[in-house]
């Protein structure tokens, strides 16, 4: 009989040892991924707004989603309302001609650009289209320069 | 904690005063008084624990219910309010005393060998008790909650490499939603009462093994009447900071804004008031600054201090004078952080511009 590499009680204990600690490393990986859900129940980064005539001239802001759609004559362009400095909702400051956050005092001028304060990313200027019932249809997901706008 | 009181009952020679003979004292008055700063958080933490059970059988942690229950604590739950307000103040002393406790320790010297690890513990329990503050911060779903917790949850986000994973998971999600809810729900009504728990004990236990091994001269007289001495005294402490606890919460409501609502920043947003220096720290620059490299410095240097400072006097007594050096820096470090949540609280206004308390803010 060829030399035995364990005796049966040894074989035995590591098996025993590996299933405790396969377990419970498994158990613990399990539960660390478990808390990232896969399914979120939010609101899509892509959705549609109102048509773009019912936008003036200039900037409106559309507060359940956060954002500012601009016109400039035929041109839309959409820009995010929060701020990248701690995500607080910024208001369009008409007479200064620039986005101002209320929390930490981050300036943003009409390009999204900083101009002061604590942040340190422009505002980001959403990739927005026309659906075919005649709305517009913002995707956060989809970051465009600036001068990229939807012409109407 | 119990374990002082325990000390100054038993003992009528305190065990260090060998140590301190041959010093002049700052004050005689002050000398080597403990003040039971650890029983009093002791206290606080067993009246969260009974008003947060209370609370629990009316709240529901439901986006669109939360906020509404609140409410019927203020005007239709009887007594809601009361409970309510205690936990809320409670809360609020907890934090303070905890800091307190911590400073009346580093003062005196008393983390020292064998009381490192009790030191270390401490400061987990109070990190536990800021956790544990926050996420109660958000459970009444307004303004206040929801902001605060943006702020917070964009601190987080700003950690180098983890940073948005961290966000996701904590909040459970990309926005602070119902999943943001349900986790800091969670985690503030059994993860933060389950460890602080267990910690408190082991805190507890070992503060007064660690005196035994500290002066072995204290072994030996806890027999007779002593045992129910000590149990009087702090029961009795404890009614009166019940007392003062229930007594304010009649007097003075908890704060309580409009519902949440993130298309409406309040102007100007702030975090809840504890982590209201962190934030203005963050004004001042890049969050990774602000958030993440100074106050993990100063955490890091705070567990380690009885491991690096390793002097021999002093223990015992406040201000020793062989200590200046360590008192000043501990003294420079806490007017710091206490010096940026006064300036976060009172002196920003608007656009965190600076404003004296008394100034007008301008209205947009």
């Amino acid at each position: 009989m060829a030399a035995c590499l364990f005796t049966r009680r040894n074989f035995l204990s590591r098996v025993g040892w590996l299933a405790a600690f396969g377990t419970f490393g498994g158990l613990t990986a399990a539960s660390g991924r478990y808390l990232f859900p896969n399914v979120l129940y939010e609101p899509p980064a892509e959705f549609k707004i109102a048509p773009p005539e019912e936008y003036p001239e200039g900037v409106t802001f559309v507060s359940a989603k956060r954002i500012f759609v601009i016109r400039q004559q035929n041109l839309i362009r959409v820009v995010s309302g929060v701020c990248t400095h701690i995500g607080c909702t910024v208001r369009w400051s008409e007479e200064r001609n620039r986005f101002e956050c209320p929390c930490h005092g981050s300036f943003f001028d009409e390009n999204g650009a900083v101009t002061a304060g604590p942040a340190g990313k422009p505002l980001p200027w959403y990739g927005v289209s026309v659906a075919a019932d005649g709305r517009l249809i913002v995707d956060e997901h989809k970051i465009v320069p600036f001068r990229q706008a939807l012409t109407v | 904690m119990a374990v002082n009181t325990i000390r100054n009952a038993l003992f009528e020679n305190r065990f260090w005063k060998s140590a301190v003979r041959g010093v002049p004292p700052v004050s005689k008055w002050l000398r080597d008084k403990i003040f039971g700063l650890g029983l009093i958080n002791l206290s606080l933490f067993i009246i969260l624990n009974v008003t947060g059970i209370l609370l629990m059988f009316y709240y529901v942690p439901y986006t669109d219910k939360a906020y509404n229950v609140i409410k019927d604590f203020q005007f239709a739950v009887s007594f809601g309010a009361v409970f309510r307000n205690m936990h809320r103040w409670s809360a609020y002393a907890m934090i303070v005393f905890v800091f307190l406790h911590m400073s009346r320790v580093f003062y005196m010297a008393e983390y020292r060998e064998p009381r490192e690890f009790n030191w270390v513990i401490g400061w987990v329990l109070f990190l536990c008790t800021l956790v544990g503050a926050l996420t109660g911060y958000l459970l009444p779903w307004d303004q206040k909650a929801y902001w605060g917790m943006t702020i917070m949850s964009n601190v987080m986000a700003s950690v180098p490499v983890i940073g948005e994973k961290l966000k996701f998971v904590v909040l459970g999600g990309d926005e602070i939603g119902q999943s943001a809810l349900t986790r800091a729900y969670d985690i503030h009504v059994k993860v933060m009462p389950l460890i602080m728990g267990f910690l408190i004990a082991v805190h507890v236990i070992r503060g007064r093994t660690d005196d035994l091994l500290a002066s072995p001269q204290m072994r030996g007289d806890a027999a007779g009447s002593a045992w129910s001495d000590i149990i009087k005294r702090e029961l009795a402490k404890f009614f009166l900071i019940l007392i003062i606890i229930m007594g304010a919460s009649i007097l003075f409501g908890a704060p309580l804004e409009e519902e949440a609502n993130p298309s409406v920043t309040p102007v100007p947003a702030k975090a809840p008031w504890f982590f209201l220096g962190l934030q203005e720290l963050l004004s001042w620059g890049t969050p990774f600054w602000g958030a993440i490299v100074v106050p993990n410095a100063v955490l890091l240097f705070a567990f380690l201090v009885p491991y690096i400072e390793r002097g021999k006097t002093g223990s015992g007594v406040w201000f020793h004078p062989s200590r200046r050096l360590q008192n000043i820096l501990f003294t420079a470090l806490v007017t710091v952080a206490i010096g940026l949540i006064i300036i976060g609280a009172f002196f920003r206004g608007p656009g965190w511009r600076f404003y004296w308390p008394w100034q007008p803010w301008p209205l947009h």
